[in-house]
Parts: C-alpha cells; sequence; structure tokens
C-alpha cells in the first residue's frame, strides 16, 4: 500500500472494504407538548425563550407567572405555585442515574427535600446544547456538566424566592434563610412556601452569579443516595420508549438486508398485504417496511414476505482477514503524541518487548432494542425516542422528511440502556421515512436481530506496543501504533448535526472536516484516547494511528477508545513489569507522579484488595489502572480455571471520580461497567463473514449471567474536587486485570479478545 | 378468545398463535412486560401463568386462553408493593429499569418455591434472565431481603 497512512483498506470493493390511551413519559407535560406542536404546525420559531424567558429580566416571565403562578426562573428550574420544583434534565436517563442525580444538585442549592423535585427530560432545543454544541449524553459528562449549570440555575432560583420574601417583609435578603422549600426570617418568626412568592419573584432579575454552597455545607450531594426513578422501574409504571403510545398511532417492523446496506431488489408480499391490519408494505433505502395497526400484526406479516437483496455496502468484508491485515501493518501511522526519541530509546534499551493486543467489534446489545415514534407534519416532525442525542435525532429526521432539524421536536424518553449506541439515530430517520410514507404516525421497533446485526459496532482493534527497559530496570521508552475503524469517519452525519449555520454553508464545512480526518493528517478524535494522554511518566513515548477503512459503521461504545487501548496499554504495563522482574503495583507505582491520583487510588487499591498477600491455590491475582473521562480508576480480579472456564470471582475496585453526588450510583457504575466490560472481555465478539454479521441475538453474543458475576468490592475515594466521570471509567481497566490475572495463574499471556476465545484457541494452556 | 390477566377476565379478539407479549402489550395495555430477544434468550418478558414463569414472547396467546396470568403490574394492588418490589428499591436495584420488570417476576416465583434460597439456589433461578446494566450484585442482595421480609424475619 503506497500511502498506508491513510489507512487499510480490507479489500472487496473498490471503496474499501474491507393500546388506546395517550402513554406519554412522566413530567411531558402535555400542555407544553401543544405548545411546540402549534408552534411547529404555524411555522413559528420554536424557542424556550418565548416561554421562560432568558436574560435577567423578562416580562414573558412576568406574564407566564400572572397566567400560571409558575416561577420559570431557566431553563432547568421551574418552581410551580403548589411549591414543588419541575426540573428539566437534558440528558437521557440510560440507567445511569442522571436524573437523581441532577435531582440532588437542584435540591441542595434549592433546600428542599429530594422528593419536592419532579423532573423532566427537556425536550429538544437549542438552548439545551450544552456539551458538544449538542443535546446529548455521551462521554460521562453529565455530571461533571450539571455541577456547574444544574447548581448555578437552582441557586439562582433560591436567590430570587428569598430576595421576593425579603422584599415582603421589608428585611434585608441576607437575615432570611431556607429550608424544606420555605423562606425564613428568623428574628420575626415569618417563614413564607416557595409556591407562595413565584409571582413576586418572577417580577425580579435573576441573579448572574448567586451563592453557591461549598462542599462544606453540603447536607444532600454525597449523602442522597436513593434513586428517585426506581419506583417507576419495580411497578411497570415507567415509559420507555418501546411504550409510547400516541393517537392514532401505527406500527412497523423493518427487513433488514443480510448485509450492511443492502437494498430489496425484489419483494413479494402479496399473501402479507391481505393479513389482517396491514396498511403498507414498501421497500425502501433501509430495507422492507412493514406497517400494520398494531405491532403484532406487523411481525405476522413480515413472516410472509419474500426479499432479494442487493449485495449490500459491506458486501467482501471478513473480519478474520482484516484482523490478519491489521496485525501485517508496517508503514508508520499518524503520530498523535510524541515526546523524546521513542526510536532511539527503543534501539538502546537493554530490555525490549513487542506485543499485539486485538479486540473485536463489539455490538452495544442495549436491553431495549432501537424504537423510534415519529408523527410527520409536511416539513416539521415529533419525536419520541430512547435517544442519547435529541441534536442527531433532530438532524436524521429533517434529512430523512426534506426539512429543518429546528422544525423537529424530540421528546426524550427513558432508554432500556444506551451504552453509546443511541448517540446513533439510524432508527429514528426509518421512522421518519415510514411516517412520511404511510401518512400516520409510527412507532417502528427493531426485532434484536435488527439490533445486533445493523451496525455501529465497537470498532475491531490491534494496537502494537513496543517498550523498553534501561539498565534499571525503568521504562525508557514505549510506543503504540493503534490500528482500528475510525468512529470519526463514521460519524459525519452526527458532525452534520452540529456544525452551526446556514445549511449550504455546514455542508462545506463538514465535507471538508471530513476529508481532513480521512487523510488522517491529524489522527483521531477516538482512537489513541487512553494512551496518548497517559499519566505514566514515559520520558520517550510516541503513539500513532492507522485507520481502516469498511463500509460497516462504527460508533462510541462504552468507554470508546479506551475500551480497547486501556487493555493494551495496562497488559503491556504488566508484560513490563514482569519483564523488570518487579511487582506490577510497585511498577505502576514509580511510573506515576508522587502526589497524583493514581498513586492515591493504587495506594487504596493495595490495601482493599490485599495485594500480595497469599490466594487460595488455583486462584490467580491481576491488577490494572486507567484514567478515562478525567476519573481513575483502579482494579484488581481475582481469576481461577474451571474446567478451561475463566471465572472471575471477585474484583476489588477504587474510583476517584472526584466529588461522589450520590455514592451508590457511582458504585452502581462500577459494578455495571465491570460485568458490561466482563461480558466484553470474556466472550462476546461481532465476527462477520462475507459481510454477514455471524451473531443475531444473545445466544451468539452472550452477556455475562448472574451465576457468572463476581463478587464486586468497591471504594469510592474521597475527594473535594469537581465531579468526573463515572459512566465508562469503571469499563477499561477491567480485561487488563483478567488477562493480568490469567498471566499470573498459568504463566500465558492472553492478547486477543474476548479472552476465553483466545484461551480455548490456545487448547486451555 | 377470554383471558384471565391479574385476576380480571377479559376477551381478546387475535388469532391464537399470537405471542402473549404483544397481546399484554398492545391488546391489554400493560407494558410494563417487555419485549428483549423475542426467542426466550433474555426474561425481559416474564410473567406468571398458573404462578409459573413463562416468556411471553414464545408463548402463543392461544395456549393460555382462561389460565391466570400475572404481569408486573399484577403484583401487588397499587400502590402497595410486593416484598420482592420493596426490596428491590431498598437495594437500588435497577439501573436504566428494562429488565427489572422480568427479573422481579422471576424472584418471586423462586421465593415461593424456596422460602430461603442460598446464592447457588438464586444463581440457577435467576441466570436466565439478562440484565446489560450489571445489576446482578443487587438483585442477589435484594432476593435475600425480600426472602426475609417474606418469611417475617428482621430485614
Amino acid at each position: 500500500m503506497s500511502d498506508q497512512r491513510r489507512g487499510i483498506a480490507g479489500g472487496g470493493d473498490p471503496d474499501g472494504v474491507a393500546g388506546g390511551a395517550e402513554r406519554l413519559p412522566r413530567g411531558i407535560d402535555l400542555s407544553r407538548r401543544g405548545f411546540l406542536a402549534t408552534a411547529l404546525a404555524s411555522g413559528g420559531a420554536l424557542s424556550l425563550a418565548v416561554t421562560f424567558g432568558c436574560g435577567n429580566r423578562n416580562t414573558t416571565r412576568v406574564h407566564h407567572a400572572e397566567q400560571s403562578g409558575e416561577l420559570a426562573a431557566n431553563m432547568y428550574v421551574t418552581v410551580m405555585p403548589d411549591g414543588r420544583i419541575a426540573l428539566a434534565v437534558n440528558k437521557a436517563e440510560i440507567g445511569q442515574g442522571v436524573s437523581t442525580g441532577f435531582a440532588t444538585l437542584a435540591a441542595e442549592e434549592l433546600g428542599v427535600p429530594i422528593d419536592h423535585i419532579d423532573i423532566h427530560f427537556a425536550d429538544s432545543h437549542p438552548e439545551y446544547k450544552t456539551s458538544f454544541g449538542m443535546h446529548q449524553t455521551g462521554g460521562s459528562t453529565s455530571t461533571n456538566e450539571a455541577f456547574g449549570s444544574v447548581r448555578h440555575a437552582a441557586a439562582a432560583a433560591r436567590e430570587m424566592l428569598v430576595a421576593a420574601a425579603a422584599a415582603s417583609w421589608r428585611v434585608p435578603a441576607g437575615e432570611c434563610s431556607v429550608g424544606n422549600g420555605r423562606v425564613h426570617h428568623a428574628a420575626s418568626q415569618r417563614d413564607l412556601g416557595y409556591g407562595e412568592l413565584t409571582r413576586q419573584a418572577a417580577h425580579l432579575e435573576v441573579p448572574e452569579r448567586p451563592r453557591i454552597k461549598p462542599a462544606r455545607e453540603f447536607t444532600m450531594i454525597g449523602k442522597v443516595d436513593r434513586r428517585i426513578d426506581v419506583r417507576a422501574k419495580v411497578d411497570g409504571t415507567a415509559v420507555f420508549g418501546i411504550d409510547v403510545s400516541i393517537p392514532n398511532l401505527v406500527h412497523a417492523v423493518v427487513l433488514h438486508g443480510p448485509v450492511y446496506g443492502a437494498r430489496a431488489t425484489t419483494v413479494k408480499a402479496d399473501a402479507a398485504r391481505k393479513r389482517a391490519g396491514v396498511i403498507d408494505i414498501f421497500a425502501f433505502r433501509a430495507g422492507v417496511a412493514v406497517v400494520a395497526e398494531k405491532y403484532w400484526q406487523a411481525l405476522a406479516a413480515a413472516a410472509d414476505v419474500e426479499i432479494e437483496w442487493s449485495r449490500g455496502e459491506a458486501a467482501g468484508l471478513d473480519s478474520e482477514k482484516l484482523r490478519l491485515a491489521m496485525r501485517a501493518t508496517t508503514a508508520d501511522g499518524t503520530t498523535t503524541r510524541d515526546d523524546g526519541h521513542a526510536g532511539r530509546a527503543l534501539a538502546e534499551a537493554r530490555t525490549k518487548l513487542e506485543a499485539i493486543y486485538e479486540a473485536p467489534y463489539l455490538a452495544h446489545a442495549p436491553m431495549e432494542p432501537q424504537n423510534c415514534t415519529v408523527a410527520v407534519n409536511g416539513r416539521t416532525a415529533e419525536v419520541w425516542a430512547p435517544c442519547q442525542s435529541p441534536t442527531v435525532v433532530q438532524a436524521f429526521v429533517a434529512e430523512a422528511i426534506g426539512g429543518d432539524a429546528d422544525q423537529v421536536v424530540v421528546h426524550t424518553t427513558l432508554s432500556g440502556g444506551g451504552f453509546g449506541r443511541r448517540v446513533v439515530a439510524d432508527f429514528a430517520t426509518q421512522a421518519a421515512l415510514i411516517a412520511r410514507q404511510v401518512k400516520r404516525p409510527v412507532k417502528l421497533i427493531w426485532s434484536r436481530e435488527s439490533d445486533m446485526t445493523q451496525g455501529s459496532y465497537r470498532p475491531q482493534s490491534a494496537v502494537v506496543m513496543k517498550g523498553g527497559l534501561g539498565a534499571d530496570g525503568k521504562l525508557s521508552a514505549l510506543t503504540a501504533h493503534c490500528i482500528s475503524q475510525s468512529i470519526t469517519l463514521s460519524s459525519g452525519k452526527i458532525l452534520g448535526a452540529v456544525v452551526p449555520g446556514p445549511k449550504a454553508l455546514r455542508g462545506v464545512v463538514v465535507d471538508s472536516l471530513m476529508a481532513m480526518f480521512a487523510s488522517n493528517s491529524m489522527g483521531d478524535l477516538f482512537a489513541t484516547e487512553g494512551i496518548k494522554d497517559t499519566p505514566y511518566q514515559i520520558p520517550n513515548l510516541r503513539v500513532e494511528f492507522t485507520p481502516v477503512r469498511t463500509k460497516l459503521p462504527v460508533a462510541t461504545w462504552r468507554s470508546v477508545g479506551h475500551s480497547f487501548n486501556g487493555f493494551a496499554v495496562e497488559s503491556f504495563i504488566d508484560e513490563l513489569a514482569h519483564a523488570a522482574d518487579q511487582d506490577p503495583l510497585a511498577f505502576r507505582r514509580q511510573l506515576v507522579a508522587p502526589a497524583s491520583r493514581q498513586r492515591r487510588v493504587l495506594d487504596a487499591l493495595a490495601t482493599l484488595s490485599k495485594w500480595g498477600s497469599p490466594l487460595p491455590r488455583g486462584t490467580g491475582r491481576g491488577l490494572a489502572r486507567h484514567l478515562s473521562f478525567e476519573t481513575e480508576v483502579g482494579e484488581v480480579a481475582e481469576v481461577e480455571l474451571v474446567d478451561g472456564r475463566i471465572k472471575v470471582r471477585r474484583v476489588y475496585c477504587v474510583v476517584d471520580c472526584g466529588i461522589a453526588v450520590n455514592p451508590s450510583i457511582v458504585r452502581a457504575q462500577m459494578e455495571g461497567a465491570i460485568i458490561f466490560g466482563l461480558s466484553a472481555a470474556l466472550d462476546q465478539e461481532i465476527t462477520v463473514e462475507g459481510g454477514v454479521v455471524q451473531q443475531r441475538n444473545f445466544d451468539t453474543f452472550p452477556p455475562l449471567r448472574m451465576f457468572e458475576a463476581p463478587d464486586i468490592v468497591v471504594q469510592i475515594l474521597d475527594s473535594e474536587n469537581h465531579p468526573t466521570g463515572a459512566g465508562e471509567p469503571g469499563l477499561p481497566p477491567i480485561a487488563a486485570a483478567v488477562a493480568n490475572a490469567i498471566f499470573a495463574l498459568t504463566g500465558t499471556r492472553l492478547r486477543r479478545m474476548p479472552l476465553q476465545h483466545a484461551w480455548n484457541e490456545r487448547g486451555g494452556k | 378468545m377470554k383471558l384471565v390477566v391479574n385476576g380480571k377476565s377479559l376477551e381478546v379478539e387475535v388469532p391464537a398463535e399470537t405471542p402473549l407479549l404483544w397481546v399484554l402489550r398492545e391488546e391489554v395495555g400493560l407494558t410494563g412486560t417487555k419485549f428483549g430477544c423475542g426467542r426466550a434468550l433474555c426474561g425481559a418478558c416474564t410473567v406468571h401463568v398458573d404462578g409459573v414463569p413463562r416468556r411471553s414472547c414464545v408463548t402463543a396467546v392461544g395456549d393460555v386462553a382462561g389460565k391466570p396470568i400475572t404481569t408486573i403490574e399484577g403484583l401487588a394492588a397499587a400502590p402497595a408493593l410486593h416484598p420482592v418490589q420493596a426490596a428491590w428499591i431498598e437495594e437500588n436495584v435497577p439501573q436504566c429499569g428494562y429488565c427489572q420488570s422480568g427479573q422481579i417476576m422471576t424472584a418471586v416465583a423462586l421465593l415461593r418455591a424456596r422460602p430461603a434460597p442460598t446464592d447457588t439456589e438464586i444463581d440457577d433461578a435467576m441466570s436466565a434472565n439478562l440484565c446489560r446494566c450489571g445489576t446482578y450484585p443487587r438483585i442477589r442482595l435484594a432476593i435475600h431481603r425480600a426472602a426475609r421480609s417474606l418469611r417475617g424475619d428482621p430485614v
């Protein structure tokens, strides 16, 4: 390949290879929905500013308060006339506990019990584009972000209420205090409930710099542990995307081709069309849509449809051949970090090590299959979706119906898991195309098989690591060459949703950004993360990236590039420690700064896991640590081999994520990331043969089950630092911790995930 | 066809081969029972028929006509909760929550058969119910808690 810097093409095609009642999510109130729908239908500008006011003083806020008794203080906080707080959450609840987190932060600053807060998921609106220019949930950013914004919003509302009370009593605001949803004036023994103050408060300016509590005054942050969403999730009343019901709704199945991107060339559906309830059956760009009054009718009719398919975009892709091509990469990639003189230092090293670490494609496989409900009205649309990015849904639906993104209203429902999959909105495109065709609101529900075979996978990856130890046994040089399909390049349409400006100009900007990433002149947004930003102090360090090109879409998958790079770097550091004849924990400890979070976590982990203590015969112990999403996590796995099966018995986990707003939820995220990560580390892979994904359901893509779930002991380090990520950082260390434990137990180094397959291929030795 | 769901008799007009899951969700209007895999591989659709856990996604409605069917909505008369549901709240079990109806239905049946289950008995009963969020350790705790509560022991 003449210019391998542009990447590996895997061969093949020339482009490269490679019921009835309305059921809505809790918190969406119909009057507001009606307002949005009306604004859209009339073609009027859709703006929360109209209703809730931005800027410090707003006649609309006054008018709104006079009409409704509500103090719409800002985009997050509305104080209701009964004193309850309506809190807008502009993040998706995908299980990570963000609704409880937001409620805790708001309750802390407002001085109300948490059960005075009613959260609702914010509908799409430009003001809610608070991360990466998007209204989006990802990158473990929600609490990090809300710790500033939501506390600020709640504190501003509190100060307005206090000022209103103080004015009515003609006392200085500084003499007043708040508690239990009331403003008190101790000296005169007077108090007023928040609900009694909304109208007066609406006349006041919104303070720009309200006082926000320092950590020592917290009464809820770090203490509130009960999730606010559990009741609805144990009594069957929680409304997920799949449960949404609106009037006149019809239901759709999409039959997708065997190869990603295949189109239906012939459709035989005469018998299916005659079935009860069937409305339409038609081929479209994504496959064949079967639409019926009820979903069960669409399912039954779909079984009667015969389809011939075109070759498909991903035809010719073979993941095993691609893997071998990736291993054989010899040309240099694009350098994303270059400290010192890594090449020279490697050549001069006393001991040299080289190893390749591999990871397969992975599906997210959330328990709730992708689904979406869309009502199209000309070039406007209203969408109910279990999605991580309303901004992306807006863009995708707008493209499908030939409209503008700001004329698409997205209501975010609860999601049955997300893990990064719901940042992509291919399901929304399909639902919108079908709704436009049948001219009725449509709920599209993918089968599990579609969910698993329709792409947006964690990319297959190979990382070539080289390391050198000096005469003193210290790590003098490290190089990492990351080879994987670029998630950035798969995200062109998503990027299109973020770039501001007029449509035509946006297209040009996105095209040139994509061309820049395609040339690989700058590396990639995700491909070398976790290595290029390693906290290890290595004097000579070079990190490179070579992209792989296939037509199979890839996407963010819990912890993204860290998911495979964490495995590579922490396995290799372990190999280097053994080569240096040093204890793996001590070896890491001297590679990180003395006063660092890394060292703090390692020291706590040594104590928690009783590192160095004798283990029962037949048990191995392995360690890994990783920094991702600004959070440091260390894990020790204790592993046995039982009849050739890798059994992870216990995992110790120490996390430094700054202030843990809800400690039980942080622990749950660590437990969850460890179990999600173990499923991938041990057993899961997506393989492709002749363009056809081989795994179609949970039997061939097995998540860990209860009998294999290890005991997990989590310790959260005390911190007064700003909160950092929690949803993803527990994942990157686990695969390496297990592989390192297997090495400790058996002397065999497994360098390819899934580890159980690698173990079996070696004949269990 | 006559169905008996959560103690109520009702008539549905659907072909006998229609999966019970979709009859419950679309004809009866009970959406607490979830679709996860369509092939009895994940347990999200678990309901009780004659008190025994069944995968409603592969159960033809005709096979259960007239038999007592219990869904998550029928475990207790709202606002009351079944002790298993209460234990789920105490232990903060759910994350996304999507699989939990099925988990709870399986756990209720387990505790009926085994009032004081061991960890191994819990694993045996629960391992066909998948959870992608990884709530298994807390499910285990919640089942032990519910068992104590059902037996009248201090929780």
